[in-house]
């Protein structure tokens, strides 16, 4: 088998069988499909993050490298916020108070291992060389979050009602994100120099953007399509009035619908 | 809330959105400014637009699909999403069959393309874990605070 069809069947394949794993567990109702979609997308992800064994000389299976060391740091943080959310003052769903503690120290650990990630010796390398795509992730993530943290914290302030704390507490999380980037600008990582880190966060900054132009305009054609095909469309045909036989029939379920005491 | 005060606010949150970038490009530019980064960024940024619009125009050819239960399935739309996801696609290989115009550190036009499609993978991982976490901790400090009451005046 060569190298191509060998990308294709372990990385490729495994590739789309968790978006479609996915569609089909949310759209079907019936209970083994569902299980058998979930455990598609499961052995998808699996496959792919094995991907640097199964095709090593593969360049993409890069990507399955970096999935394999950013699911657990991810995973500590969105779970870590979910119990945190979930344990305060929610009208439905509330979780024990002691999972606030908990959700607090999973946040933590998992910030500090991405942390370690740049600073420490966990940055992910293969054959001895940085992850290329660790390159491309941790950039866009720190940017996109401080960028999101920055405007939230100004909608809540705007837009809510009374919300000043909850938007300070914002721009606290913009201010500590933005200033991880500072100190990766400054401040040579584990495997990654501070001018690389600088020349990587240009190149991020270019790829959020191009992302959501290419994005949007994918959806104005989407529209004009929409929009080209609906105009295209005859008129619809006017209907026969009702005969009398349908407005007796009309007016017969219409009185048997229509109730209450009638005034005396 | 009038209409006057709602564009304002809209303006005010793209700037507080886009704040925390322009301040990273400025400081860069003041340490020295990676002026060849800049230059790199501009086949980064016409890569990332071509594979988002090619791969986002056949993601909206799927929903079509569905749009098309309610219209006795008409064709049309389907070949025209078709049409636009193919001109994406087209114009990708064109565009990095010029040359160094678009081709990034990769040997051929293919392992360009294929490096497109999984780096906007990560960068879609990368603005998914952003988004989720932004939500998140918005969410978090709400449900931090005191449960507020609503009190009803009589009239």
């Amino acid at each position: 088998m060569d190298a191509m069809a060998q990308a294709a069947l372990w990385f490729w394949l495994p590739a789309a069988l968790i978006p479609i794993g996915i569609w089909i567990s949310l759209s079907t109702k019936v209970p083994f499909q569902r299980t058998f979609a979930r455990f598609l997308a499961m052995a998808g992800f699996a496959a792919i993050v094995a991907s640097p064994w199964t095709v090593p000389t593969s360049p993409s299976s890069e990507a399955g490298h970096l999935l394999g060391f950013i699911v657990g740091p991810s995973a500590l943080l969105l779970v870590g916020l979910y119990l945190v959310s979930f344990s305060g003052n929610v009208p439905v769903g509330r979780l024990p108070k002691s999972d606030r503690r908990l959700g607090v120290m999973s946040f933590i650990i998992g910030f500090v291992w991405f942390i370690g990630m740049h600073w420490w010796n966990l940055t992910p390398s293969l054959n001895g060389e940085v992850n290329r795509y660790w390159l491309v992730f941790w950039p866009t993530f720190l940017l996109l979050l401080s960028c999101l943290c920055s405007g939230a914290a100004l909608c809540l302030r705007m837009i809510g009602d009374d919300r000043t704390k909850e938007s300070n507490l914002l721009w606290f999380a913009a201010g500590f994100v933005f200033s991880i980037i500072v100190l990766g600008m400054l401040v040579d990582g584990h495997a990654i120099t501070a001018t690389e880190f600088r020349y990587h966060l240009w190149l991020a900054g270019a790829d959020l953007l191009g992302t959501a132009f290419g994005l949007a305009i994918a959806i104005l054609v989407f529209g004009v399509v929409i929009f080209l095909h609906e105009r295209s469309l005859p008129e619809p045909g006017s209907v026969d009035p009702p005969t009398a036989k349908e407005m007796s029939h009309v007016t017969a379920i219409v009185a048997a619908n229509l109730g209450g005491d009638t005034d005396e | 809330m009038n209409e006057t005060r709602l564009v304002f606010t809209w303006r005010a949150m793209l700037i507080a959105f886009l704040l925390p970038l322009v301040s990273v490009w400025a400081l860069d530019f003041t340490l020295g400014g990676s002026v060849g980064a800049g230059i790199d960024s501009l086949p980064r940024f016409a890569n990332a637009l071509l594979t988002s619009y090619t791969l986002g125009s056949l993601l909206l050819l799927g929903n079509l699909f569905f749009y098309a239960d309610s219209r006795k399935r008409p064709l049309a739309p389907l070949f025209g999403m078709l049409a636009a996801a193919s001109i994406g696609l087209f114009t990708t290989i064109v565009l990095l069959n010029q040359g160094d115009l678009l081709m990034e550190n990769n040997g051929s036009v293919q392992a360009q393309i294929f490096y497109n499609i999984v780096h906007l993978l990560v960068s879609t991982g990368a603005i998914l874990l952003a988004l989720g976490l932004a939500l998140g901790t918005t969410f978090s400090t709400i449900t931090a605070q005191k449960a507020r009451r609503t009190v009803f005046e009589e009239e």
